[in-house]
């Protein structure tokens, strides 16, 4: 299926919507999906993997301790997507004193749509490295957006790196600095590099964006929860 | 994100609880600043060329026609496709499924391989799937009375009567018209670089200009295949003076709420614009142009037709007060230093009627006016600032919000609608709380009730507390503090409206919208549904100027009749768009209504 930008934000802003949650923020999801899917990242694919789950999920704030420029959040086994930017603001309140943070989300899944937020930080001049392991391939998956760049150099590996996270866990540092791309990918298996990626951003804005088929499916059903079935009620409600 | 910096300009402008207000927003008029003004005047300025590229139309008007577009900096097509459609099938809501006309505006050439992918496409409009050179997607409805009245009389070589033109005011009605990636279309971003439609709207805008010439030459050709040798072109002073009609309910509502950075700029930049020209020194050499122009306003409302009673009163009170303020224009100008001083002085009168006076006044100074037509965009992200304390948000709140922290969501008049979206083509609807189904599925445009819910949370932790700490144990809140952190920082803001409440009228965002497109001839057919006109007064292509067209007029009667007689042999090139008739006519009017 060959979708617009515009539809994916507003089908994936109406199912977010739709699932009724206290935390999470439907137009920043909508911008996570999106962006991701543009660079051909399957951000569709994740929110509907984030869907199956939430609401399941106990929705409600996040613990945090920050401890010498280490930030830990416990997501009590929820989506990144709808905790990562009162965390990130939280975070960056922590930068006035210091130059790097690091941030340990804990118990999180869904952790590619952490993308979008780290995108914004990266043009206001943060540098972001995100990193995380996963139970399926690719064990490992590293991506980095030096301050000002618009698009990250991504890392994939078959091997998991236990740097002290659980398969369920993701770690973000922040820098005023830029990261060492050169030496922190050596051993990945796989480098996507931020010009293949803005190909495929240019080819979705200018003929489309690839969707699976099914993917968009369950995401267009899913964003039918919002609606209220007809009624004569309804009808007289346009203005007759 | 900075906070917006005050300039001089600012600093007089008139204050967002003035501007903002719902029912000042439900008073608007165009102006040379909106957006169909804005294109005719690129369109003029740059020598854009119309032909007519393809006609494929049977004699029953049946068919498709291509228009090729050039501008000095890309091509473009407006493909049109007539489909046959029974009377009762002709529906302008949404959820309509055939209509008289649909079309698109492409971008680029038409070939056979994309005419046949148009051809089973458009015409379906949301059901069908565009490819992202489709610029806009859209679809009218011919005014049957007004289509028949016209082609039978121009067949029989007769101009249509005027009583039949200043009842409707179109050929076609316009139900949508989509731009910005729906159904497949080119997202907007795509038109970011392009100098022709970078500006949000225009293309759409464009699309409807072209339809109201396929409108004019589809009617001057049915009237040719009915009368053949007999038959008459519609003389040119009609044609001007119809435009395009258009259909708008409550989905256009919504946009108003969920854009409000849009929404910001658009009523900012116009403030602006407006500023600059109150701050001119009330100038007696403008009091015939002015006066041209509100006597203009004053013709342009009686010869608005609406059921609708009280936009007849409005209209009514409004030519009332125009008729007598126009009468003593001369003497008030006299009496204000600045515009500012004539303008204060009609607070008395009603927003229509200050409203009209100010989109005269814009009309009046071009040389400033027009220089804000390029700044309809903006950015549309909403942020917080980093190191902010509760007691920020608090103080912006008491300062930018009064008008929501002091409405009670306690009453249940200020909770008295609900938003949703029905299955209905997903249309938005208004239903009553605590009596129509939905409730459980509220869209969240009740901006008010969230600003005043967010005000009492952050009144209930320590001052000093810091925002990210707050938003952190109430994450619920996060969105609407993003909202108001960036609108309140803005020079307009937030529409200062609760959509809640009872008395709430959808209208108001609806004419405000409308009034921006440039619309004119407001026809409220319910509080949910509008119909106005687009276009009407504007040039024709083959005049095309950028001269002014506000508050469009009928010709007089005495044109008329001579148009009839001269209508075959007149060419169509060279008339000036500039009806001096007419002027002679308004001020006939104006010394008739002042005995």
């Amino acid at each position: 299926m060959i979708v617009t930008h515009n539809e994916l934000i507003t089908v994936t802003n109406k199912a977010f919507l739709g699932m009724r949650r206290v935390c999470g923020e439907a137009d920043l999801i909508a911008n996570m999906v999106a962006d991701l899917q543009m660079v051909g990242l399957h951000g569709v694919k994740h929110f509907n993997n984030a869907t199956q789950f939430i609401s399941l999920e106990r929705d409600e704030p996040v613990d945090i301790k920050v401890t010498d420029g280490h930030l830990i959040a416990d997501l009590h086994g929820s989506s990144v997507a709808c905790h990562l930017p009162v965390i990130i603001d939280y975070a960056l309140e922590q930068m006035i004193a210091n130059k790097h943070l690091k941030l340990s989300l804990k118990n999180c899944h869904n952790r590619w749509l952490a993308y979008s937020e780290l995108l914004m930080l990266a043009g206001k001049g943060i540098a972001c490295k995100a990193q995380w392991d996963n139970g399926s391939s690719p064990k490992h998956t590293l991506y980095i957006l030096n301050r000002g760049c618009v698009l990250p150099e991504l890392f994939l590996a078959e091997t998991l790196q236990r740097e002290a996270n659980g398969l369920n866990d993701m770690t973000i540092e922040l820098s005023i600095n830029d990261f060492d791309i050169a030496n922190l990918s050596s051993g990945y298996s796989k480098h996507i590099d931020a010009k293949n990626l803005s190909g495929i951003q240019d080819t979705a804005w200018n003929k489309g964006v690839f969707v699976e088929d099914h993917e968009w499916d369950l995401l267009k059903n899913t964003a039918t929860a919002i609606l209220v079935e007809n009624s004569e009620q309804s009808i007289r409600g346009a203005g007759e | 994100m900075e906070a917006h910096r005050l300039t001089n300009n600012d600093v007089n402008m008139r204050r967002p609880e003035v501007v903002m207000a719902p029912q000042r927003l439900g008073a608007m008029h165009s102006n040379r600043i909106s957006f169909v003004r804005t294109l005719i005047r690129k369109m003029a300025q740059q020598k854009w060329q119309v032909t007519k590229d393809l006609w494929q139309l049977s004699a029953q008007g049946f068919g498709h026609v291509i228009y090729k577009l050039k501008t000095p900096h890309h091509i473009y097509h407006l493909v049109v496709f007539c489909n046959e459609i029974e009377d009762d099938e002709r529906n302008d809501r949404v959820i309509a499924e055939k209509w008289d006309v649909t079309f698109a505006l492409v971008y680029g050439e038409v070939s056979e391989q994309l005419l046949a992918q148009l051809q089973a496409n458009v015409p379906l409009q949301e059901a069908g799937r565009n490819p992202t050179n489709v610029l806009v997607l859209a679809r009218a409805n011919k005014s049957v009375r007004v289509f028949e009245h016209i082609v039978s009389h121009l067949a029989e070589g007769k101009q249509p009567t005027s009583d039949e033109l200043v009842d409707v005011g179109y050929i076609l009605r316009t139900t949508a018209v989509y731009g910005n990636g729906k159904f497949g279309i080119a997202d907007f971003k795509i038109l970011e670089n392009n100098p022709d439609f970078k500006q949000s709207f225009s293309a759409q805008m464009c699309a409807v200009y072209l339809l109201r010439e396929f409108s004019l030459d589809w009617i001057d050709y049915l009237a040719k295949q009915k009368g053949g040798e007999k038959a008459s072109p519609l003389s040119n002073d009609l044609k001007r003076y119809l435009g395009v009609g258009n259909a708008t309910g409550l989905g256009m509502a919504p946009y108003l709420i969920n854009h409000p950075c849009v929404v910001d700029q658009w009523m900012s930049n116009r403030e602006a614009a407006l500023t600059l020209v109150l701050d001119c020194p009330a100038d007696l050499a403008k009091h015939q142009a002015l006066l041209f122009l509100l006597n203009k306003a004053v013709c342009h409302l009686q010869q608005v037709n609406t059921q609708n009673q009280n936009q007849e009163q409005l209209n009514h009170c409004s030519v009332n007060e125009l008729q007598r303020f126009n009468g003593q224009l001369k003497d008030l100008i006299s009496v204000s230093n600045t515009w500012r001083d004539l303008l204060n002085g009609t607070e008395h009168l009603s927003l229509e009627t200050q409203e009209i006076l100010i989109s005269c006044l814009m009309e009046i100074y071009p040389e400033l006016v027009d220089n804000f037509q390029d700044q309809v965009n903006t950015h549309e992200s909403l942020n917080l600032a980093k190191g902010k304390k509760v007691n920020d948000l608090l103080l912006l709140l008491n300062e930018k919000y009064r008008w929501a922290i002091e409405t009670d969501f306690s009453k249940p008049e200020n909770n008295y609608w609900f938003w949703y979206r029905s299955q209905d083509k997903e249309e938005p609807r208004l239903g009553v709380r605590g009596e129509e189904i939905g409730e459980e599925r509220e869209l969240p445009l009740d901006i008010g009730r969230q600003v005043y819910r967010l005000y009492y949370a952050l009144l209930a932790c320590p001052a000093e507390m810091s925002l990210a700490e707050f938003l952190l144990q109430k994450p619920q809140y996060r969105t609407i503090a993003r909202r108001v952190w960036t609108l309140g920082n803005k020079v307009m803001g937030d529409i200062q409206m609760n959509v809640l409440h009872k008395q709430s009228l959808p209208m108001h965002l609806l004419r405000c919208k409308l009034s921006f497109f440039g619309a004119t001839k407001f026809d409220p057919r319910s509080d949910r549904w509008v119909r106005v006109s687009f276009f009407q007064g504007a040039p024709l292509l083959n005049e095309i100027h950028d001269g002014e067209w506000l508050f469009p007029v009928l010709p007089q009667q005495a044109v008329l009749e001579k148009s009839t007689e001269v209508a075959i042999e007149r060419s169509s090139i060279g008339e000036s768009g500039i009806d001096k008739s007419a002027i002679d006519d308004l001020t006939t009017v104006d010394k008739e209504s002042s005995k």
